[in-house]
């Protein structure tokens, strides 16, 4: 479900941001991630799955601008309209047998292919806002996902995985034909940051639990008699 | 054949002409029906579009015809439009025709068809309307695609305050349908099965993604919407005109009203048109536009401004001569020139407009916020102009403007500059004044001095020079630097003369002098006092001319009340002047303040004239003195007080008012007015008229009453307050005598109490012996008088006593109580008693006759604890101890008592109530009652101790022991003479 109108500002999304360049100064410090010789992947996967958190949290705000913007019954809390033209989108939903088979490179793959074609769709829609603010809030948010693209890009580097390479001729595009209905652009464009939010609330998953896996069994310890101490 | 063939094709060719010629010329009506009919459908515009031909025509043939077209919707029978449309027909002319429908068309199928009618003037026959067309159909149906459910008009684009129709299209053919504008439902009217139509009126902007409409099947999931785009009415541009800084490029402005940019419709767009060139250029900005100005000098231009969006176009225009509409540019690089203390020069410079052309410059000189000075300078390129009558050490602004001179249109934009002109020396001495006082002896004086106005210090002084010269020494100076903000000094002179020289110095120089003359002498204050009176302006102080040379006069006072340091305050006044009004805004009501007027001579001396004091404005007193009440009598007391000072109040004191309240009933005294207090009570009330007065006696009183008294004094405007009276109760008049009694009387007798006391032993010896004493009996001197050695008294102590016979006398009484009580003692009450005498000196224990008491009392219970002692009788035994022993608790009461008497006197280990001395005859004592009692020598006269015997001891009832022994007792001192 996609937040209602009266979100958090984008001063808070700012704050957030600093928040989160101090939890990533600080990450070294971890005694868990702070290993000495080879780090592995295990702080890319962290960062990854920190930054997933942090663009849920400014999606978060940015939606309910976004949706406000559009008008009823776009902003309204129960809205819940067919996904008409919305098909293209890479689905962020899955069945959770099929989830846990994913393998590693398959996992991160998806992701990576999810949020290229994401970025793209969000551009699109950045070009159509009228209002500068939420133009600025957009583009803040698309540099933020392009971190995020980068950050996969890492630990599929990391673990060895090559990038997956788009067919030619399937570049996604966001320009409605003429048939293509303000109304059903409107749909499209719920559908869209309703998509991102699933996708950033999935890769949460993914890497929480890419980085469970990759982690060794004595920090694993370490943290969890951390987490009792609170 | 072939001849047949072509003579029939030549009579149909003739009849066919021959056909059309009468048409012609006949003016025949022929049905030119309407061929080829096409029907489009525009969703855009919800526009059909109708194309046709009529065939019939001859060549070269046009008429004038009258197309009539009907438009039916669902069904050909449901006829919604007819139109006549007219036009000029040529032969196979494809003709055009659009109706715009409300509803939109994609919601139901229309049918159109048409029939002619020639309306031509050259056929002067009325027509008749040919056959119709056949029906045409136009369904927008067809083309939508498999959805559920269709919502129109698409992304309709309208102007606010229009009427929109919106339809839905359901394929699912349910009745639950529900539509929504902007998430409130909507209601509409159903048109077919599958078709409901919702009429909006007079929409309005809502957002610039435009309003949002869309319908839904209830709990079914399918949904269908449009986007209605509500544009704001584009606005006539207002304030519209264009004007030149530099004769090179126009600038026009306006007004462009409210933004009609929607994301469907960009904002509007301007274009600026010019008629007279032709040109026209599309506006960049809304709200300004810039026109190049053309190189042949064309002076007049016509501008049309053209604001179009998507709906409407507007328009304005102006009409103008170029230089007539010349707004200079901002001049700049003003600055000042050769600022001097009341001179500057201002320069700035000016932007060129044309060749050769003038600008009419203002420049305005400000002090403080306000225009002081304008100038008009006429100037190419730059200005100048130099300013004067300045005052030193100010602060001012220049500013400048500039105009086209050859036609006035505007003035340019203001450029500004501050600058302070420089100081100059003080123009004027300080006002300086004095004060003497003795100082431990010395006469010091101090002097005040005002801080100069701005306008004669002329820059910021740095300090005051004092010299003092000493007249009668004229070599003697004394110069003291003072530096500024001080505003006084202090000098301690002598007894000579001084002048001083009091200059106030800036970094220029110093100003003019100010001379006073002082001696050490003090001043005569025995002058004339007077009042004066105070008015809303202040104190209107007048005083005598001083006839001689006086150059001048001072009034001075102090600002604050009496009861605080003085601030003091002075004004010079010329030599003609006998009067002024010294006004002040500290100045207070009810606060006295005093005013010295001092005449000045030509030796710059001052000398006190007048002494005035006054008020603001009076009050009455706020506090009534303390009254001492004096000399109370039955019949008058007096009143006092003398503290009250009359110089320190509200007011000038006028007198007094003594309220006396009388006792209930009474009358006033002729010397009281009787008046009524504010509380209604009834009070006698004397006025004193002289404010020295303080002492008052208040007479003709009734004595022994209760008067209430108020002493308060009173102003011009009112007397102080009543609210606490004294009471005081008038003394009985007798009492005074009363005590002129008494007193005496009560010493007398104390005195006469006190010798007696004193005396007291002789007068008991002379009065009242305790025993006769013969010595000093008065029969001595009487026998002494007679002379008879012979005659002597015998003394007791020389006798010596045989023996004392005892006689029990019963009473009466005693026996009937001691026969109602027998005891086994009783008998032996009968037998007298045989007692020997001691002698009675003390300390006697030699042998001799013996008295043996026998107090039978004790036989048994006391002789148990008794222990032989010698214990002398004393005489002085009390026998009326021993009376009233006539109960045991009586009896016990007295041992105790006595016993505690005597445990001082007895040794400690014998301290059980050993009392009445009782001699123990072993020979006479009861031997059946004390067998173990060990045999005493009989010569030995003892007295037996006799103890209290507790009541548990005793064998026989203790009541009639006692009795008895009490009885016994009281019966032997009774007989012991």
């Amino acid at each position: 479900m996609l937040p209602a109108a009266g979100e958090p500002a984008a001063g808070d999304s700012w704050g957030m941001l600093a928040c989160l360049c101090t939890v990533l100064w600080h990450l070294p410090a971890v005694p868990a991630l702070n290993r000495t010789g080879d780090p592995g992947p295990g702080p890319s996967i962290q960062k990854t799955y920190d930054l997933t958190r942090y663009l849920e949290h400014q999606l978060r705000s940015l939606a309910g601008t976004y949706l406000n913007y559009l008008g009823p019954p776009f902003n309204e809390p129960d809205f819940n309209p067919p996904r008409l033209g919305a098909e293209t989108l890479p689905r962020a939903t899955v069945n959770l047998e099929v989830w846990r088979s994913l393998n590693d490179r398959l996992r991160l793959t998806q992701n990576y292919e999810a949020y290229s074609h994401l970025l793209c769709y969000l551009r699109g829609l950045n070009r159509q806002a009228a209002t500068a603010e939420l133009r600025r809030s957009l583009a803040h948010f698309c540099t933020s996902l392009q971190g995020l693209l980068g950050s996969i890009a890492g630990v599929m580097a990391a673990l060895g995985y090559p990038l997956p390479q788009p067919l030619p001729g399937t570049e996604p595009t966001w320009t409605p034909g003429p048939a293509h209905s303000d109304f059903l652009q409107k749909m499209d464009d719920f559908w869209l940051l309703k998509e991102l939010q699933t996708w950033l609330w999935r890769s949460a998953k993914d890497f929480n639990r890419l980085k469970k896996k990759m982690q060794p069994p004595a920090a694993a310890v370490t943290l969890h008699l951390e987490a009792h101490g609170f | 054949m072939a001849v047949f063939a072509v003579f029939q094709t030549t009579f149909l060719l003739a009849l066919l002409s021959l056909r059309t010629y009468e048409s012609e010329v006949l003016s025949e009506p022929l049905p030119l029906t309407p061929e080829s009919l096409k029907v489009s459908v525009n969703s855009t515009c919800q526009c059909l579009h109708l194309q046709w031909t009529v065939h019939s025509l001859a060549y070269h043939q046009e008429l004038k015809m009258v197309f009539q077209i009907q438009i039916s919707r669902f069904k050909t029978s449901n006829i919604i439009w007819v139109e006549n449309y007219s036009t000029t027909v040529k032969r196979n002319q494809v003709l055009h025709w659009s109706w715009e429908s409300e509803l939109p068309l994609e919601c139901a199928a229309h049918f159109i068809r048409m029939r002619s009618m020639v309306d031509d003037a050259r056929i002067p026959k009325p027509g008749f309307w040919s056959n119709w067309s056949s029906w045409e159909e136009a369904d927008a149906q067809n083309m939508l695609g498999h959805d559920p459910l269709f919502v129109f008009p698409k992304d309709k684009l309208v102007e606010e305050g229009s009427n929109v129709t919106i339809c839905y299209v359901s394929r699912i053919h349910q009745d639950n349908i529900s539509c929504y504008l902007e998430g409130v439902q909507i209601y509409g009217e159903q048109l077919d099965r599958s078709v409901s139509a919702f009429e909006l009126k007079n929409v309005s902007f809502i957002r610039e993604k435009g309003t949002n409409v869309f319908c839904k099947v209830d709990q079914g999931g399918v949904l269908g919407g449009i986007v209605l785009f509500v544009s704001k009415v584009l606005e006539e541009p207002k304030d519209f005109s264009c004007e030149t800084q530099d004769l090179k490029t126009l600038t026009c402005t306006w007004d462009p009203g409210s933004d009609t940019g929607l994301t469907k419709q960009p904002s509007q767009s301007y274009t600026l048109f010019e008629s007279f060139s032709g040109k026209k250029t599309l506006c960049k900005h809304r709200n300004w536009c810039d026109w190049q100005v053309a190189q042949d000098s064309q002076e007049t231009y016509n501008f049309t401004l053209l604001a179009e969006n998507y709906l409407r176009k507007r328009s304005v225009s102006i009409l103008f001569n170029l230089t007539q509409r010349v707004h200079p540019m901002t001049p700049y690089n003003l600055l000042p020139k050769n600022v001097g203390a009341t001179k500057a020069t201002m320069t700035w410079k000016v932007h060129s407009i044309g060749n050769n052309s003038t600008l009419l410059c203002q420049l305005e000189l400000l002090a403080e916020g306000k225009v002081i000075q304008q100038s008009n300078v006429s100037i190419k390129v730059n200005g100048e102009y130099l300013l004067s009558e300045l005052e030193p050490d100010t602060e001012y602004v220049a500013r400048v403007r500039c105009a086209y001179t050859n036609h006035f249109w505007k003035w340019s934009e203001l450029i500004s500059q501050k600058f302070n002109t420089a100081e100059a020396a003080p123009s004027e001495a300080p006002d300086v004044w004095r004060n003497l006082k003795m100082v431990s002896g010395h006469p010091t004086v101090s002097l005040f001095w005002k801080p100069l106005s701005k306008v004669h210090a002329n820059g910021k002084i740095l300090f005051y020079n004092v010299i003092v010269e000493n007249l009668d020494k004229p070599s003697r100076f004394e110069v003291l630097s003072i530096p500024a903000p001080a505003s006084s000094t202090e000098l301690t002179l002598d007894q000579c003369s001084y002048q001083i020289h009091v200059t106030a110095h800036n970094s220029v120089g110093p100003s003019p002098a100010s001379v006073i003359v002082v001696s050490g002498d003090p001043e005569n204050e025995e002058v004339e006092k007077g009042r004066v009176n105070g008015t809303e302006d202040g104190f209107s102080v007048s005083w005598k001319p001083q006839s001689g040379d006086a150059t001048g006069y001072v009034v001075e006072w102090c600002d604050g009340p009496q009861d605080l340091p003085c601030v003091l305050q002075w004004k010079n006044l010329g030599p003609n002047t006998t009067s002024t009004v010294i006004s002040s805004g500290d100045f207070r009501p009810g606060v006295r303040y005093n005013f010295r007027i001092y005449g000045i001579s030509t030796k710059r001396m001052a000398h006190l004239l007048e002494k005035k004091a006054g008020y603001l404005e009076e009050l009455a007193p706020s506090d009534n003195p303390q009254v001492v009440m004096s000399k109370l009598t039955s019949h008058s007391f007096t009143l006092s007080w003398k503290d009250y000072s009359t110089e320190s109040q509200p007011g000038f004191i006028q007198g007094y008012h003594v309220y006396l309240k009388p006792k209930a009933g009474e009358q006033c005294h002729p010397a009281f007015e009787k008046t009524v207090l504010p509380e209604d009570s009834v009070c006698c009330k004397y006025t004193i008229d002289n404010p020295e007065q303080k002492t008052f006696v208040v007479e003709n009183l009734q004595p022994e009453s209760v008067y209430e008294f108020i002493v308060t004094p009173y102003t011009s405007v009112g007397e102080g307050p009543l609210d606490a009276f004294t009471k005081v109760t008038t003394p009985d008049e007798y009492s005074h005598t009363l005590i002129h009694i008494i007193l005496p009387m009560i010493f007398c007798i104390l005195i006469v109490m006190i010798i007696c006391y004193l005396k007291s032993q002789w007068l008991k010896e002379k009065c009242y012996p305790d025993s006769p004493n013969p010595y000093k009996s008065s029969v001595l001197s009487l026998i002494k008088s007679k002379e008879n050695p012979h005659l002597t008294i015998m003394y007791v102590n020389d006798c010596v006593p045989d023996a004392i016979e005892v006689i029990n006398k019963p009473e009466g009484s005693k026996i009937q109580f001691l026969g109602t009580r027998k005891s086994p003692t009783e008998t032996e009450f009968t037998k007298p008693a045989c007692l020997y005498l001691l002698p009675t000196e003390k300390n006697y224990s030699g042998p001799g006759p013996c008295i043996c008491f026998e107090n039978f009392t004790y036989n048994q219970a006391a002789s148990d604890f008794a222990s032989c002692g010698h214990f002398p009788v004393t005489p002085q035994a009390p026998p009326h101890q021993l009376g009233p022993l006539t109960s045991p608790e009586n009896l016990l009461k007295a041992l105790e008592q006595n016993y505690m008497n005597s445990l001082g006197e007895i040794p400690a280990g014998e301290a059980n109530l050993n009392y009445v001395s009782q001699l123990a005859s072993p020979t006479s004592g009861d031997k059946d009652s004390l067998p173990t009692n060990p045999p005493e020598p009989a010569l030995c006269s003892e007295y037996k101790m006799q103890t209290a015997i507790p009541l548990g001891l005793a064998s026989a009832p203790p009541s009639e022991n006692s009795s008895l022994s009490s009885t016994t007792l009281l019966g032997q001192g009774e007989h012991c003479r």
